[in-house]
């Protein structure tokens, strides 16, 4: 099984602060790895490593290899446009932008193909399937992407991040800000997109990273405490510190 | 053992492990009762062994439906799930012990209403009945404690118990063909055997239900084996 | 509710004199406001007539007249500085909230921003005169449009900024998630996000300018007769209204009065409308 990225020994620090201490982990390829721990343990800040999110702020930096098709992304030099197009990121809170929903998913598009008037209607079709918005929006592309309910709004965000094709979906707490009924919607998309995408989630919610990840990976305080097959870590943790939080004994 | 975040979790749990502890004494009181008035007739204590099944059906019932809660209330993962999952089948054997020792009351009453037992019935199966007695004492312990090596012990002794029964049945088998006077009471004393043997069955069970959650090895239906590392202490 | 409760009596005591000062402060500002109005619409409608929007200001002595070269002139110099003032603006506000954070240049600007802000508008118009007027040796609309850009210029930057920074991070992450460059995000996501918000800056913006006199006594000066030539001295509302409340003729007074109710209008119509139809919430 490949192994898409491979984290090796990476340190992520706020200014002075440390947040990562020398994490290892290899995300599979077209498997969903999910992200759990305690608030603060840097699971977050993880995910925004895979796509040099950090960037955008000074005083971050991380230290290390992340290795993304054979080349380390953390090297100075890596165009991180191209990086964000190829890894993409939904975030927990939904955020269409202030177009409509047609521009919304065509926007990501048009940064990088120049597709006539056609391609482009089905490339958003295409999109809006994938993330199961389509029937619900197809009469309405042109309304603003702000007029859809939450739940439609997050769908919207993953059809924007699918649409331009990239290998990776970083999703961070993606359902958190959802009532159930969306929450279940959005699962059920992440179980069929990981046919086609490698995808890497964090969650609190302990049992929806039981319910959709084929990997899970336990942290706390910044350091990666177990790692393993979810169904393995869920029945028979490996590390004490791992069944404790899993459990909610916490001391 | 550190304790949930929840209290009202800890309490949960702690309820059905009592019940089920409190199960297992009544069972085990059950069985030394059975054995007793299979050795000298005794028939109000076959009686009361008789009367304990009830509370002991009605203990399984409890249970079933308080484990049916935790698990609906507080999705439990990793060893309270083995542990939940193991009560659950725990239970059924316990309850299938009381069954046992219930026959096994109900046949030495029987036995000895028809007069004076020619054979040495109780001589002959108290090899047996005490090794069964002390794997399901060991078997309740080893669940109250969850100490897996206590666990692995006992299953060792099964074989010995299934040896046992298969000599009494020779022996039995002896007296039925010498003399045929004797063949009521011997078939009561070989079912009260296969009872015994069928208790030293379900204590096995026990045993490899607390395995399954103090190391997280479902061992049933293989042969007996070294215990593993353990990873998790308990 | 025990209503018998001393202390529960105490505090809805404090509470009705605290809730009756503040009508009563409110009162003497709606109070003065009006009075305000009604003076303007008192002395100025009697001079209301086509007749102010046709003819151009009177000579001194002469009857009748009119305020349309002044109302022109107004309008030439506000749109001229709009047009200049409106795309600098905003693009320095965009700017600030891009890099504002990062360098030492931004924060230099913003800081510079705030001090024209606050710079009295006859010292603009002063400066305008010593840099451009003195050196041509004559006054003229654009020297007036250029103070008056440099008043408005500012007020562009400062609420472009402000609007922008609005914008939620999530949302500009989002934007860069998917691979876009900075200008990009800037223009097409964060700009679009609080667009009304942006004009109405603009309007406001538009709206101070109207009603400046000091910048264009230095500048624009005046004209008595109608002119398009934006090279030459031109005539304009503020300035009009200037010279005429003081004058000893009637017509010139009432003449005053009708440019005042103009302009005052003209400013209520602009922060009518930037409050209804470009109105904008918070994004998100």
């Amino acid at each position: 099984m490949t192994k898409t990225i491979e984290i090796k020994g990476l340190n992520f620090f706020y200014g002075k602060t440390q947040s990562l201490s020398n994490v290892n982990l290899d995300i599979h390829d077209k498997k969903v790895t999910a992200f759990i721990g305690p608030s603060g343990c840097g699971k977050s800040t993880l995910l925004r490593t895979l796509n040099r999110m950090y960037d955008l702020y000074p005083g971050q930096r991380a230290e290390g290899s992340i290795l993304y098709k054979g080349r380390n992304i953390l090297e100075p030099g890596t165009d991180l446009n191209m990086l964000r197009a190829k890894i993409g990121m939904v975030f927990q809170k939904p955020t269409p932008f202030p177009m409509s929903i047609y521009d919304n998913i065509a926007f990501g598009v048009r940064l990088y193909e120049d597709l006539s008037r056609g391609e482009m209607d089905e490339r958003v079709e295409w999109a809006l399937n994938k993330a199961a918005l389509w029937t619900e929006v197809k009469d309405k592309l042109n309304k603003s992407g702000l007029s859809l309910s939450g739940g439609q709004q997050q769908r919207l965000c993953i059809a924007r991040g699918v649409a331009v094709k990239p290998d990776v979906l970083l999703l961070d707490e993606p359902t958190s800000a959802l009532d159930p009924i969306s929450t279940a919607k959005i699962e059920e998309l992440i179980s069929e997109l990981k046919q086609d995408y490698t995808i890497a989630i964090v969650t609190h919610n302990m049992q929806q990273a039981a319910r959709c990840s084929d990997y899970t990976a336990y942290m706390y305080l910044g350091e990666l405490v177990e790692f393993g097959e979810t169904d393995q870590l869920f029945m028979n943790p490996a590390r004490k510190e791992t069944q404790d939080y899993i459990t909610g004994r916490f001391g | 053992m550190e304790h949930h975040s929840s209290k009202q979790y800890d309490n949960e749990l702690e309820a059905i492990r009592s019940k089920v502890l409190l199960m297992g004494g009544i069972v085990e009181t059950q069985y030394q009762d059975a054995m007793a008035c299979f050795r000298v007739s005794s028939p109000e204590r076959a009686d009361k062994v008789v009367a304990d099944d009830a509370q002991v059906n009605q203990l399984e019932v409890q249970l079933d439906d308080a484990c049916s809660h935790l698990i609906v209330r507080r999705q439990p993962t990793a060893n309270d799930l083995r542990t939940v999952m193991a009560t659950i089948k725990v239970i059924t054997d316990l309850e299938r012990i009381g069954d046992e020792a219930t026959k096994i009351a109900r046949t030495a009453k029987a036995l000895h209403e028809r007069g004076p037992v020619a054979i040495g019935h109780f001589d002959m199966m108290r090899t047996i009945a005490t090794l069964t007695g002390d794997m399901l004492h060991d078997a309740l312990d080893a669940f109250a404690r969850l100490d897996g090596d206590q666990a692995l012990r006992l299953i060792d002794k099964d074989a010995q118990v299934d040896h046992e029964f298969r000599t009494i049945m020779r022996s039995l088998i002896t007296f039925m063909m010498e003399d045929p006077r004797t063949i009521s009471s011997a078939l009561d004393t070989l079912w009260v055997a296969k009872a015994i043997e069928r208790i030293g069955d379900h204590a096995k069970n026990i045993a490899e239900y607390v395995i399954y959650i103090v190391e997280g090895r479902d061992i049933r239906h293989t042969r007996p084996s070294q215990p593993s590392p353990d990873p998790t202490q308990a | 509710m025990n209503t018998m409760n001393p202390v529960y009596r105490k505090r809805l005591f404090r509470h009705r004199v605290g809730i009756a000062l503040s009508v009563m402060a409110m009162s003497v500002g709606l109070v003065f406001l009006f009075w305000i109005l009604a003076t303007l619409i008192m002395k100025g409608f009697g001079g209301l007539s086509v007749a102010l929007f046709t003819e151009s200001t009177p000579a001194p002595g002469s009857e009748g007249g009119g305020l349309w070269n002044a109302i022109f002139g107004s309008f030439m110099m506000v749109g001229l500085s709009t047009l200049v003032s409106t795309p600098v603006g905003i693009l320095a506000g965009i700017y600030l909230a891009e890099y504002g954070n990062e360098n030492k240049f931004a924060s230099v600007t913003r800081f510079v921003t705030d001090i024209m802000l606050s710079a009295p508008s006859i010292v603009i118009g002063l400066f305008v005169y010593a840099m451009y007027v003195a050196h041509v040796k004559h006054y003229s609309g654009y020297a007036g449009s250029i103070a008056l850009s440099l008043i408005a210029i500012p007020v562009i930057v400062r609420t472009t900024d402000n609007m922008l920074r609005l914008v939620p991070t999530a949302l500009l992450e989002a934007a860069y998630a998917l691979g876009a460059p900075k200008w990009k995000v800037a223009m097409m996501v964060r700009l679009r996000a609080v667009k009304a918000g942006v004009i109405t800056g603009v309007l406001l913006a538009v709206a101070r300018v109207s009603g400046e006199t000091a910048p264009l006594l230095f500048t624009a000066l005046n004209n008595q007769f109608f002119s398009k030539d934006m090279n030459a001295p031109m005539a304009n509302l503020p300035v009009v209204i200037y010279q005429f409340a003081m004058s000893p003729y009637d017509n010139w007074r009432d003449l005053a009065w009708g440019g005042a109710l103009i302009v005052t209008f003209a400013v209520l119509a602009l922060n009518i409308l930037s409050r209804t139809v470009f109105s904008q919430k918070a994004p998100h």
